[in-house]
């Protein structure tokens, strides 16, 4: 009895080690599972590394050339979201400035600002026009200006009570009767790369997995190796020795990988690491096992190593969309929804957000967390299962050419 | 070319792949954001007043359509509880003894709190949360006022001396579907057909096939390579077309533009990303790794090509870079023609940047016809 167990485990270990040898003997393989994990990482940091967009340029169309118009001006170019570019004659010159991509906003004040702001009962109107082609541009454009509107707001409000006699004091106190302070929490900076970068990561993780997975499954049909069989055993039925063997590989080597994205490199990166590092460890151990089991589901489709590419490669768009990170969860409609759950990723990242860049602790978020872990139950059932049928469908096909 | 149609419609699954990754995807994206832009997003209020005023409040926030009170209790770690497990993104908190501060103008503090780490609806609840609290300041001058014996249109002038009138061009509702859709998809497109023209050529030398197909095309590669894309990129027109008329037609997204400049530069588009197929495969002639290098060069398209964050804020050394992503061209002759109406002459270096994609596939033809006729690279 204890022979048979130890045999089985011995089974198991040679199953491991030669998916590791498989691994590091294929180079596609090695370059998407080792190369591609750490190299993506950097690629999307170059690209996101200013956290802020800062200058961007606008136009000015001032028809009304007034010191207070210009005293608005002065203020909002301060801001350190914007550039006042050019200063142009008419609208119709700032418009061919938007148009050609000089300028990404025009603020226009109209003839009788000033008039408007000194009439107490007048209400001056400024247009500001946004470039939507990026939603950074508005927001950048469109929130430093109405700071400015705000503030200018309040000094007029001040002067126009003070004409109605109130005390200076008195006008202050009503203009701001309930003062606001705002704070953004747990990422002060709140930069783009902050946002998006720990969603990468975790997404790096899985779509690499889900990849190497199915080219190695790919592989072994070309070759007609039989994933389902180890050698010495007539009957393909020790299905449970390779999933266990095959699926350790992948996740010593993927624990590894997963320290270094998740834990190292936010703090070389200086995005939001305000997480406790042990609780993204034990978040990493579903999250991993659950993914590969899902891609070792899916590999058993897989024919070839080229073939499906395709799909794999558009699905990473497709994950990252449907799991509701940088597309508000609560606007997708609810059967994208319920369809995200059975993706890792999904839970994987909002757990790993939360952990990382909110601070929360595996127990605040372990909706998320025990969700992978049911996932990774059933990927494994349904891994085991899908290997079994393999099996058995080769088996009998080779019984019945025999 | 018959040879070519012939093996298409061997293989079926290619062209089911492409037409069916293409359709899930559309169908996928424009569902997904069907609502176009983020309403209703959660948000918390710990009310420590709990007076009739600042339930007022509450009804108040709970009518605008951009925030929905999830939550209303009167413990900020609830609260930020909440936030730290994705349920809400922003909190507000109105202090002990509000009402009462307020009457008596002891200014009370309004402190309110947006979560960053989501990008949207930390930012949505924010601008929703900064209108109520000078929709606040508001109303209260509008109390003191209207005791003082003023008029009400007399008031709104004195308590809002200025408004920005806000226009979003080309896209006035601020719709997210229409400015990440019409890239996105697209960009699958393109990856697409990038794919599949390396697969189409890599096939044949992976096969070692390439020999017949030569013979075929009576040793000519030229007319190889010609009857060999053809059926192909005859899929791909079809495809793109597709997709141009979904969006701008049945989805309704605006063109200010000319619907064929827009059209003509997603044909460009399609074409540059074959060229690139037969450039990498040209350089690479083992099939798996052309593919793993095509499909890392398409996606890091959709980041390069600025449609989220502009290009004009990356480093110096990513911007030169963005130039190499085909997406980043056709992104510009969208901005164009789509949303700005503007003339022919500012999508001519685009354009012609798209058919300088097409002039590198011509400098590996030399090496791939060595390739195709010695078969001499390793075959894995």
């Amino acid at each position: 009895m204890n022979l048979q167990i130890l045999n089985k485990i011995r089974d198991t270990w040679w199953v491991f080690t030669e998916e590791l040898k498989r691994i590091f003997r294929d180079p596609g393989v090695t370059v998407i599972f080792v190369v591609a994990t750490l190299a993506y990482p950097f690629l999307y940091k170059a690209i996101y590394w200013r956290e802020q967009i800062t200058d961007i340029p606008v136009a000015v169309v001032d028809m009304s050339r007034t010191p207070e118009s210009r005293e608005f001006l002065h203020r909002w170019n301060a801001a350190p979201d914007i550039r006042l570019a050019y200063t142009c004659a008419s609208m119709a010159e700032a418009e061919k400035l938007l148009r050609d991509q000089k300028v990404h906003g025009i603020i226009y004040f109209p003839h009788d600002y000033a008039d408007q702001l000194a009439d107490p009962l007048g209400q001056a109107h400024i247009s500001l026009y946004c470039d939507m082609s990026s939603f950074l541009y508005m927001k950048g454009i469109y929130l430093s200006c109405n700071q400015v509107m705000l503030e200018s707001m309040r000094n007029i409000q001040v002067d126009r009570y003070e004409k109605m006699g109130m005390g200076k004091e008195f006008a202050w106190t009503l203009v701001q009767d309930a003062p606001y302070s705002e704070t953004a929490l747990f990422t002060p900076t709140g930069g783009y790369g902050s946002f998006l970068i720990p969603a990468v990561l975790v997404l790096i993780l899985h779509q690499t997995l889900f990849f190497g997975i199915c080219m190695l499954g790919g592989t072994a049909r070309e070759e007609n190796k039989q994933l389902f069989r180890l050698p010495g055993h007539r009957r393909g039925y020790s299905v449970l020795r390779i999933i266990l063997g095959r699926s350790a590989a992948y996740f010593v080597l993927y624990y590894a990988l997963a320290a270094v994205l998740l834990v190292g490199l936010p703090r070389l990166f200086d995005i939001p690491h305000i997480g406790n590092p042990c609780d993204i460890l034990k978040l990493m151990v579903p999250y991993l096992l659950a993914t590969i089991f899902f891609s070792m589901s899916v590999s058993v489709f897989i024919r070839n190593r080229e073939s499906g590419m395709v799909l794999l490669i558009s699905s990473s768009l497709i994950f990252l969309f449907i799991a509701g990170i940088s597309w508000p969860k609560e606007m997708i409609p609810a059967a994208w929804r319920y369809l995200s759950y059975i993706i890792p990723y999904t839970s994987g990242a909002h757990a790993f957000i939360h952990i990382n860049s909110m601070g929360a602790s595996l127990w605040t978020t372990r909706a998320e967390y025990y969700t992978l872990w049911i996932l990774t139950g059933a990927y494994f059932f349904t891994a085991c299962a899908l290997l079994f049928i393999t099996g058995w469908w080769t088996e009998h096909k080779a019984k019945k050419a025999a | 070319m018959r040879r070519e149609v012939k093996q298409m419609f061997a293989r079926p699954l290619y062209m089911f792949a492409s037409a069916g990754v293409m359709l899930l995807s559309t169908f996928f994206f424009l569902t997904l954001m069907k609502q176009g832009a983020a309403e209703k997003m959660p948000v918390a209020v710990v009310d420590l007043d709990q007076s009739s005023i600042s339930r007022r409040l509450c009804h108040e926030m709970q009518a605008t359509p951009s925030v929905d009170i999830r939550l209303t209790t009167n413990s900020y770690p609830e609260a930020r509880e909440a936030m730290q497990q994705g349920h809400i993104y922003g909190i507000f908190v109105i202090p002990e003894g509000f009402y009462s501060d307020l009457v008596a103008f002891k200014r009370p503090n309004v402190d309110f709190y947006v979560t960053n780490a989501y990008t949207v609806g930390g930012n949505t609840a924010y601008k929703q949360m900064l209108t109520m609290v000078n929709l606040i300041s508001g109303a209260f001058q509008r109390e003191v006022l209207r005791k003082k014996g003023l008029p009400d249109d007399v008031i709104m002038h004195r308590i809002q001396p200025v408004a920005i009138e806000g226009h979003m061009i080309a896209n006035p509702w601020g719709n997210y579907s229409i400015y990440l859709v019409s890239t996105i998809l697209p960009g699958i497109l393109g990856l697409i057909c990038i794919i599949l023209t390396i697969f189409a050529i890599g096939f044949e030398l992976k096969m070692r096939t390439s020999h017949d197909w030569l013979r075929t095309a009576g040793g000519n590669y030229t007319v190889a390579m010609i009857g060999k894309l053809i059926p192909y990129t005859l899929v791909y027109i079809i495809l793109g077309i597709g997709c141009h008329l979904i969006l701008y037609r049945f989805a309704g997204f605006p063109v200010n533009g000319s619907h064929a400049r827009l059209m003509f530069g997603l044909l460009l588009f399609i074409f540059a990303m074959e060229a690139m197929g037969i450039f990498l495969i040209g350089c690479l002639p083992t099939l798996r790794d052309a593919i793993s290098i095509g499909a890392l060069y398409s996606m890091l398209g959709f980041s390069l090509s600025g449609f989220t964050y502009p290009v004009m804020n990356m480093l110096p050394a990513v911007q030169a870079l963005s130039y190499l992503e085909p997406l980043r061209h056709y992104y510009l002759i969208y901005v164009n023609e789509a949303l700005m109406g503007a003339p022919v002459e500012n999508s001519l270096v685009p354009a012609f940047s798209l058919c300088a994609f097409m002039v590198a596939s011509l400098m590996v033809a030399p090496r791939l016809h060595r390739a195709l006729v010695y078969q001499n690279y390793p075959l894995k």
